[in-house]
This record gives C-alpha cells, sequence and structure tokens, in this order.
C-alpha cells in the first residue's frame, strides 16, 4: 500500500489563486447580507421572533384572545373533581387523565395540593416538534390538536416539560368512563387509537359560547369543566389580554409564578403560591 | 456456512448452505410478521412503551440502522467528491448496506407510530420547524438518492437483458453519480445530524438538551458506517470464497474509519468533560446520578460506548498488524457496531428514564421510567433485522455487487 501511494501535485495558475481569493471575499460579503440584512429570507422570520420577545407570553397570540388561567394552591383542597368534570366532559379514559391532582409538601413540610391542566405555552415545544403540525397554536392562544393528522409518533410527548400529554395505547372499552353521567356528559368525540391527546381548556365550550356572545371565564356554558366545578374557586378563567377580566384581576392583585419559566415555554397558566411560601 | 462455488450461470440453483441460511431468515421473517400482525391488530399496548417511556427499543434500531448505513453517502463522497477513485469498489456494497439500513429505518418507523395509514402526513402536512419532520424528509429523499445509484446495478442483473432500454436508462443514471453522491452528502449530514439534534433540542430533557448530540451522532455514523461495510465485505468473502473487494481498499476504508472513531472518541471526552462535567447544571448532575443509580448506565456508557464502541475498534483498525487482518476487521466491525446501538439505546432510553420534575413543590416527580422490551417488540426487531439480512442475501447471490468490468 506505502508503496502504491499517489503523487499529489498541485498545479495553481495566478487566475486560480485570484478567483479563489474573489470567492473568498464575496462569500464574506454575502454572508452576512443573507442572513442578516434586508435582503435575507430569514429577515421576516426574525422580525416576527423580535415581536415576540417584545411581548412576553403572547408570543403565539394574533387575536384579541388570550385564553388564560390562574390556579390558586393556597386554596386548593385536593378533592380531584376537576379531574372528573374534565374527564365527563372530555371523555377521557382514566388512567390517563388530563388534569392531575397531587400532593404536595413545602421546603417548611406542610402539605398543599398541586393541580395541572396543559398550561397552553406561548413557546410551545410540542407544537415546535410535531413533524405534521397536528399540534397548533391557535390565535386565541390555545393549544390544541388535530387527532385527524396526528399520526401517533409521541415526540410531543417526549417533548412537553409538564407530561401534559397522554398517548391512546389501545382502543378504549365503551364503559371505562365512570364520571359519566355523575360528573357530566362527554362533548367532544372519543380519540382514536394511536393518537396522542390533551387538554383544550375545553375549547367547544369556549367557541360555542363567543357564538352565543356570552364570556368564557364569567358565563359557566363558555368556561372549562375544572373551572366551573372547583368547589372553592381555586381556578379562575378567561381573557388575559382584556384588563378588565377576572383573571387579569387576580394575576394584578396576588403574586403568581408559572412551572419551570426559565425554559421560556410562556404558559398560559399562572399559580398562586401557598400562603407560607413554596 | 459453507455456500460452495456460487458461478453466475443464467441459471442459478441455490446451494445446500444457502437454502439453510434462506430458511433461517424465513423463520425469523415469520416469527417477525406474526408479531408484527398482532401489533396492527391490538395496537401499541403490546409493547412495553408507556407515557413515561414513549420511545423504546424500535427507536434505538431505526437510529441504529440509519447510522450503520451511513458508509454509503460517506464513502460516495469520498470517491466521486474527493476523488479517492481506487476506493470505487467498495461504493456498490455500501450503497446496498445503505439501501438496507434506511428501508430498514422506515419498516421500523412505520410499526412505531400510532397510526401507520397516516404514514404519509410529514409530506404533506410540512412543520418546516420540526427536527422529526425534517429527518423523515431527508431520509425519504436519501432513499430515493441510493436506489438512483441502485438502480444501474439491479439492471445490470441477467433476468433484465430482455428490456435493453431499461438498461440506456441505468446507464443515464449512472453518469449522474456524482451529483447523486453530492446530494446524497448534504442531505445525510443534515439527517445523521438532526437525529442527534432531534433530542438535543428538547429542553425539558436535562441529559439530552446540549449542543454536541447532533455532532455525536454524525461522526458516529460517520466512523460506524464504513467500517461496517468492510465487515461484511470480508464475511460474503468466507462464505462465497470469492474475492470480492480488493484488500488494499477494504484496509484503506478500515483505517479511515479508525481515525474517524478516534474523532468521535475525543468529541465524547470533550462532550463529558466539557458539556455535562464543568458546564453540568444541577438538573443534570441529578439525572446521571440516578442513572447510576438505578440503571447500569455506568457499564453500558464505559464498556459498550467507549471500549466496544470506539477503543478496540480504533485500535483492530489502525495498528498495521491487526489493520492487515481479516478476522480482525470483522470483529472491529462488529464491535463498533454494539458501541453504536448501545450509544443510541442509552440516548434514547437513558434519557426518558429520567422523571420530568415540574411541581413547584419538593415532594413530587414523576415515578422513574422503566422499560423492558416486550416479546412482540424484540420479534418486530427480529422482522427488521431478518429483512436486512434477506436484502443483503439476495442483492450478494443475485446482483453483481463485485464486478469490476467497467472502469
Amino acid at each position: 500500500m506505502a508503496n502504491k501511494k499517489k503523487k499529489i501535485v498541485i498545479d495553481l495558475t495566478r487566475r486560480d489563486v485570484l478567483k479563489m481569493a474573489l470567492a473568498t471575499a464575496g462569500s464574506i460579503v454575502a454572508a452576512p447580507l443573507l442572513t442578516t440584512g434586508p435582503l435575507s429570507p430569514f429577515g421576516a422570520l426574525k422580525q416576527q421572533q423580535l415581536e415576540g420577545a417584545a411581548q412576553p407570553g403572547h408570543g403565539a397570540v394574533t387575536g384579541e384572545y388570550h385564553w388564560g388561567m390562574v390556579i390558586n394552591l393556597d386554596q386548593c383542597i385536593g378533592c380531584e373533581y376537576c379531574v372528573r368534570a374534565c374527564s365527563a366532559a372530555n371523555d377521557v379514559a382514566p388512567d390517563k387523565t388530563w388534569n392531575i391532582v397531587v400532593k404536595e409538601k413545602t421546603t417548611a413540610g406542610h402539605t398543599f395540593f398541586f393541580s395541572r391542566p396543559c398550561l397552553h405555552c406561548q413557546n410551545a415545544p410540542c407544537v415546535e416538534v410535531c413533524p405534521v403540525k397536528a399540534t397548533y397554536h391557535r390565535e386565541d392562544g390555545l393549544v390544541v390538536m388535530d387527532y385527524q393528522r396526528c399520526i401517533g409518533c409521541r415526540y410531543c410527548e417526549v417533548a412537553c416539560p409538564y407530561d401534559a400529554r397522554k398517548f391512546n395505547w389501545e382502543s378504549r372499552p365503551d364503559d371505562d368512563n365512570a364520571f359519566i353521567p355523575a360528573w357530566g356528559e362527554a362533548e367532544v368525540k372519543r380519540r382514536p387509537r394511536g393518537v396522542v391527546e390533551k387538554c383544550t381548556f375545553c375549547v367547544q365550550r369556549i367557541d360555542a359560547g363567543l357564538a352565543l356572545g356570552l364570556t368564557p371565564g364569567e358565563d359557566r356554558e363558555a368556561s372549562p369543566a375544572c373551572v366551573n366545578i372547583c368547589p372553592v374557586k381555586a381556578r379562575t378563567f378567561g381573557n388575559l389580554k382584556d384588563p378588565n377580566s377576572k383573571v387579569t384581576q387576580v394575576i394584578e392583585a396576588n403574586a403568581t409564578f408559572r412551572l419551570r419559566d426559565e425554559l421560556g415555554t410562556e404558559t398560559s397558566v399562572y399559580y398562586i403560591p401557598p400562603k407560607e411560601g413554596l | 456456512m459453507a455456500i460452495s462455488n456460487m458461478e453466475r450461470k443464467p441459471l442459478q440453483l441455490p446451494s445446500t448452505g444457502l437454502l439453510i441460511w434462506f430458511s433461517f431468515l424465513a423463520v425469523c421473517l415469520a416469527i417477525g410478521l406474526y408479531a408484527a400482525i398482532q401489533v396492527f391488530i391490538h395496537g401499541l399496548i403490546l409493547t412495553n412503551m408507556s407515557n413515561s417511556v414513549p420511545w423504546g427499543l424500535w427507536i434505538t434500531i431505526d437510529l441504529s440502522s440509519i447510522a450503520l448505513g451511513a458508509g454509503a453517502f460517506t464513502l460516495s463522497a469520498i470517491v466521486y467528491i474527493f476523488g479517492i477513485k481506487r476506493l470505487q469498489p467498495i461504493i456498490r456494497l455500501a450503497v446496498l448496506v445503505g439501501f438496507a439500513g434506511y428501508t430498514s429505518a422506515l419498516l421500523t418507523l412505520v410499526m412505531d407510530i400510532g397510526r401507520p395509514d397516516r404514514f404519509w402526513h410529514p409530506w404533506v402536512f410540512w412543520n418546516v420547524h420540526s427536527v422529526l419532520w425534517e429527518v423523515t424528509m431527508c431520509i425519504t429523499i436519501y432513499l430515493t438518492i441510493l436506489l438512483a445509484e441502485f438502480a444501474p446495478v439491479i439492471v445490470e442483473a441477467k433476468f433484465f437483458d430482455r428490456w435493453p432500454f431499461l438498461r440506456t436508462i441505468a446507464h443515464a443514471l449512472h453518469k449522474a453519480t456524482p451529483f447523486f453522491a453530492a446530494l446524497g452528502l448534504v442531505i445525510s449530514l443534515l439527517h445523521q445530524s438532526s437525529l442527534g439534534a432531534a433530542y438535543g433540542v428538547i429542553k425539558s430533557r436535562p441529559i439530552w438538551f446540549k449542543p454536541s448530540m447532533p455532532i455525536m451522532f454524525v461522526l458516529s455514523a460517520i466512523a460506524a458506517g464504513p467500517a461496517v461495510t468492510v465487515g461484511l465485505a470480508y464475511v460474503v468473502e468466507w462464505v462465497t470464497r470469492k474475492r470480492t473487494i480488493p484488500h488494499e481498499v477494504l484496509q484503506i476504508v478500515t483505517r479511515f474509519s479508525g481515525v474517524a472513531l478516534l474523532a468521535y472518541g475525543y468529541i465524547k471526552f470533550w462532550d463529558m468533560a466539557a458539556v455535562t462535567y464543568y458546564g453540568r447544571t444541577a438538573g443534570v448532575t441529578s439525572a446521571f446520578a440516578l442513572l447510576r443509580q438505578e440503571t447500569p448506565f455506568n457499564f453500558s456508557f464505559w464498556v459498550g460506548e467507549v471500549i466496544l464502541g470506539i477503543i478496540i475498534p480504533s485500535i483492530l483498525f489502525l495498528v498495521p498488524h491487526f489493520n492487515k487482518s481479516q478476522v480482525y476487521a470483522v470483529i472491529g466491525a462488529l464491535s463498533a457496531m454494539i458501541g453504536i446501538v448501545v450509544h443510541r439505546w442509552n440516548v434514547t432510553v437513558g434519557g426518558l428514564f429520567v422523571p420530568l420534575s415540574y411541581s413547584p413543590g419538593t415532594l413530587y416527580t414523576l415515578p422513574a421510567g422503566t422499560y423492558f422490551p416486550s416479546l412482540y417488540e424484540w420479534g418486530v426487531g427480529l422482522l427488521v433485522i431478518g429483512y436486512a439480512l434477506t436484502v443483503v442475501t439476495l442483492a450478494v447471490w443475485l446482483l453483481p455487487l463485485f464486478d469490476r468490468h467497467e472502469h
């Protein structure tokens, strides 16, 4: 092998060197023009991102509504009514509920109850990763799914920081929802086997309610099932863009935080911590 | 298996050895088909995947077979773009391995998605922000390129004598090979690294979220892919007892593979030191502590990924004494293969094993994932491996992979 080594002949003319120098100079000039300048095809995208960043929490919201929720951890008593009403209204399987309620402890060791719907991130990892745009942002900030389009790759489930997504591993038996009719009637179609599903803030009620001239968050018919059922009114729902809505006023009157804010997900759900702090 | 005397006659009959091999493959395929049909009927509930570990063995097979098929684009680029023409004789085999790998990956993907009937959706409903969308597009485009590169070889088979116009098309395709090589290089560099990025962009998972992920995926594929092709060439030679590819060519490719493995090893060391040690966060530290405590992560990392995947093969490929030996080349290739598979498994299942924590309190984190593939998952794995081996066997048996009458 060593004796078969081919000689590499470098045969450059002055013209070649000039050409290469020109090409290098050209690339150096062209690169910033194409990536950042007004000629850049990425310009519009960048502008969009800047605008999103200028309005924290409203990156994906372009309409006049931005549906959001406040959950008061100081009030929640852990009754799990929200889980039941949600499971009935959205016909959710008992082993993969959209809402969860868990017992938690503060650093001081006192018990409080923590509940979680889908947080409807404005920078939602699940929307970014979906290969077919089956999960998408509505202009009112809701993160919803097209179950006709989902291919069941489960990338959104892997990407969601809040474990808010559940996959339908099998066909459900017809009678597996014990919460119907005691806790409500199914308002949406059951999702088929092989797709992922998630909480929608009861989008069916919001849309129907708005069409009837109702105000979601104020009128019960237009509000999410979990908000209506809560016996201690720990959940407040409404339009974050309306300064007079209940939800905006609760956020203004209380110290709130959002889950894993450091990820930049810009969730639409705010939490009021227990009085003694977390 | 001993296969005697396989001369290229108009009508070839398989020898006894080949028949035994085919019946073994048929058993694999039958078991696999049974498992696959059961999964289609009853759904993914038959797997041991769950909502906390939604990806498992199949994704590992998928990633591994794409990485092991990387010899096709690497060697095509070396021959047609960098102009190292003396490596030409290995191209056909490399493209065959690539074809087997990529079709295996697509087969596994179709099994893995919840709605196989919607497998075509990524082509119609684009989400250009999704890494997985980009990977799907690239893989299918690259598979087309592989077909275009391989079609001339298929058409050369005796069977196609009756349709001379196919030969004309094949000849035209063959002339475009450098173009396909360039396109294949671009597309492959994109998706091989994006497969790593698919994990690297997930900011909620502490041990995935790092910029080194794509580099490690693409480098390990470039290193191990060609080695697999070399290993296969030697095995085919032992089985058919005929010279396949000149040994000088195979030795050069082995050395290339060894150097690339060292580069991969360097990046892995850098990743460990800079990204996961000096640049670690509290989340990363506790995630690794949990993995080491609950799973054989330390063992599989050091023995599987580093010793078997990098150190042993790079020694066998680079030390001149070992490099000349066929047996050591095959052992090295197998060892590098194991390294790739273990790495992909550790990334996928290890990352999912670490539970998410998003609650503001101190008590609640999701339970740590548990996962070991079910029999159905192994069965489908058998189907995919059986399929890949069948493709390779049929091609070696029927197609002029090693004829060197051109060029």
